[in-house]
């Protein structure tokens, strides 16, 4: 063989085994999710059957129907946690959001004294363990008596996502041209006006995606909700999952129809954001 | 009003310093406290009992705190370099894709999602030694033909929590990675190339220091939650077999809220915070030394 054909045969074999590298790191990444839904699809007969039946036999709904069937009727109060994930997630998302422009606008345009003392001292405040941070609060929260409510968990949420919705829309709103503002304060705008009118609608979509990466965050979390819920009154979907388990039995179908409907809200606001969110990490990094 | 008016920066941050100083920094000066103090949840009043460090005293001498302790360590740092190096992996493999790269960026994308909880579960599921995936697959492919307890043996249940982590925090490296590998310039790669540098060289001297931010990018995020690690053990093995599992934050819920030592349980905790402090401010640190080394070069 010459060297040219060599050549091509090795640049075809070399494509091959990228083709399949590719898909197979594909193929990991996505089976646990597909076997979730699938699994909630069938019957548990199905689930626990040894040896194991590939290839479903019967598709139904049966898991969430009884799920949203109610107490008693096999399923959990499954609309009441996802009431409460919602208003708890939402409320918090708004202002972190808040609290999180106003900080991240300070960072972006102002100088002032131990400014990146000041960054990394927020920063640390999210570093600080769920599980670290729910001793005291519990105790806090139990004086309180504002324990097993949404306003004590929207307080908790609100605090863990300040310091990382500053460091994303501080990101963002370095990608702003200080010149735009500045043009509009010399035609007679106010500063606050250059702020409403310039800055924030191009800082738009980017503050958008530190929201919805605020709301996962909140709709994810379980180690202080486990804590800090009691009852239906607060209870929020990832401490829901826990129904399903008990002493030593699982109730796995039930558990994946639950997940499934945990992971769909998710799913949908990530597919939404994932290009600003990437900009906006990564944006100071490189313009420092 | 007038005379004094502070700065607007100062301004603008102050909601966000009140909150945190509400709901992290005091409740944590509270647990300061408590933590010199035999604190029960059951008896209030020995809130009030100083007994110095002892609590810290007693963690020093406890065999089993200090076991966990390196276990959490050793998790952390296998997990965080295997998932750099997967996610540099899987960041080459999608930046060489000639088609569908949008496709396979959404995909990579897919275990960010997942709340920490959930990866346990389903990892739980698929690790059943009964009616998990992995064993019906490894018995159906004839790897093995018995049942391998992987939740119930110590060492393999480690495997099974750190392939968990792995799967669910490889997409954030890899994710900022692409992100990088995407916005480096051609021509550096292009002329190495020319000058006669094999594929390892061109990679190791030219698009690594390039990647390098978007790395420890990944990395600080990463490890500003390194204790998520907590939900996914709690659903897997929640510390057990016998401890074999046990991490530090599964210790620290385990003395607070069924034996009831909060004080115990808050002296452990600090030792949690001050592993997450060291590993966040050392990636912060790295990330600020890469980020003016890139400034001064670009």
């Amino acid at each position: 063989m010459d060297q040219n054909s060599l050549h091509r045969v090795r640049n075809k074999a070399l494509g091959i085994a990228h083709g399949v590298g590719l898909f197979l790191a594909m193929l990991v990444i996505c089976l646990p999710g597909i076997w979730i839904v699938l699994s909630s699809l069938r019957p548990t007969v199905e689930i626990m059957a040894k040896p194991p039946v590939w290839i479903p036999q019967q598709l139904s709904l049966d898991a969430y129907i009884a799920m949203f069937s109610g107490i008693g009727k096999g399923g959990i109060p499954v609309l009441d946690y996802f009431r409460n994930s919602l208003i708890i997630s939402v409320t918090s998302t708004v202002i972190a959001i808040a609290i999180g422009m106003a900080g991240g606008y300070a960072f972006a345009r102002y100088r002032f004294r131990a400014k990146s003392a000041m960054f990394l001292g927020l920063m640390l405040t999210r570093t600080v363990p769920g599980i670290a941070l729910s001793l005291p609060l519990f105790f806090v929260f139990a004086r309180l008596g504002i324990i097993d409510t949404h306003f004590g968990l929207i307080l908790v949420y609100v605090a863990l996502n300040v310091p990382f919705t500053i460091w994303l829309i501080d990101g963002f709103f370095r990608q702003v041209p200080k010149d735009l503002a500045e043009a509009a304060q010399i035609d007679g705008c106010t500063r606050w006006q250059a702020f409403w009118q310039v800055e924030f609608p191009l800082a738009g979509p980017g503050i958008a995606s530190a929201g919805i990466f605020a709301f996962l965050t909140s709709w994810n979390e379980f180690a202080l909700a486990s804590q800090l819920t009691r009852s239906i009154n607060s209870k929020t979907l990832p401490v829901g999952l826990l129904d399903y388990t008990a002493e030593f039995t699982i109730d796995w179908r039930g558990m994946c129809a639950l997940a499934v409907v945990m992971i769909i809200p998710a799913l949908t606001l990530t597919f939404i954001v994932q290009k600003h969110l990437v900009g906006g990490l990564t944006s100071g990094a490189v313009k420092g | 009003m007038k005379g004094w008016r502070p700065s607007p920066p100062l301004l603008l941050l102050l909601p966000a310093v009140i909150v945190l100083a509400a709901v992290v920094v005091l409740p944590l000066l509270l647990s300061l406290y408590s933590s010199f103090t035999p604190f029960r949840l059951t008896r209030p009043e020995t809130l009030w009992v100083f007994i110095g460090a002892r609590n810290y005293l007693n963690i020093l001498s406890n065999g089993d705190f200090w076991i966990a302790f390196a276990r959490t360590v050793v998790l952390l740092t296998v997990a965080l370099n295997l998932e750099m190096l997967i996610g540099l992996g899987l960041a080459l493999l999608v930046e060489k894709a000639s088609r569908g790269q949008r496709i396979l960026r959404t995909i990579m994308m897919f275990p960010m999602m997942f709340s920490p909880i959930l990866v346990g579960f389903q990892f739980k599921f698929m690790f059943n030694d009964n009616i998990g995936l992995v064993n019906n697959a490894l018995q159906a492919l004839g790897l093995t033909d018995r049942a391998i307890p992987w939740l119930i043996d110590g060492n393999l249940a480690f495997i099974a929590i750190l392939t968990a982590e792995i799967w669910s925090s490889t997409s954030v490296f890899a994710i900022l990675i692409l992100a990088g590998l995407l916005a480096m310039p051609r021509e550096p790669v292009e002329a190495a190339r020319v000058d006669g540098c094999t594929p390892w060289q061109t990679f190791r001297y030219v698009t690594w220091p390039f990647i390098m931010p978007f790395a420890f990018i990944a990395m600080t995020i990463r490890s500003l939650d390194v204790a998520r690690a907590y939900d996914i053990v709690k659903i897997m093995t929640d510390g057990g077999p016998a401890g074999r599992t046990e991490l530090v934050w599964t210790l620290v819920a385990r003395t607070a809220y069924s034996d009831a030592r909060m004080g115990m349980a808050n002296a452990m905790a600090y030792f949690s915070i001050l592993l997450s402090i060291l590993f966040t401010v050392y990636f912060y640190r790295k990330l600020a030394a890469a980020r003016t080394q890139i400034a001064a070069e670009w």
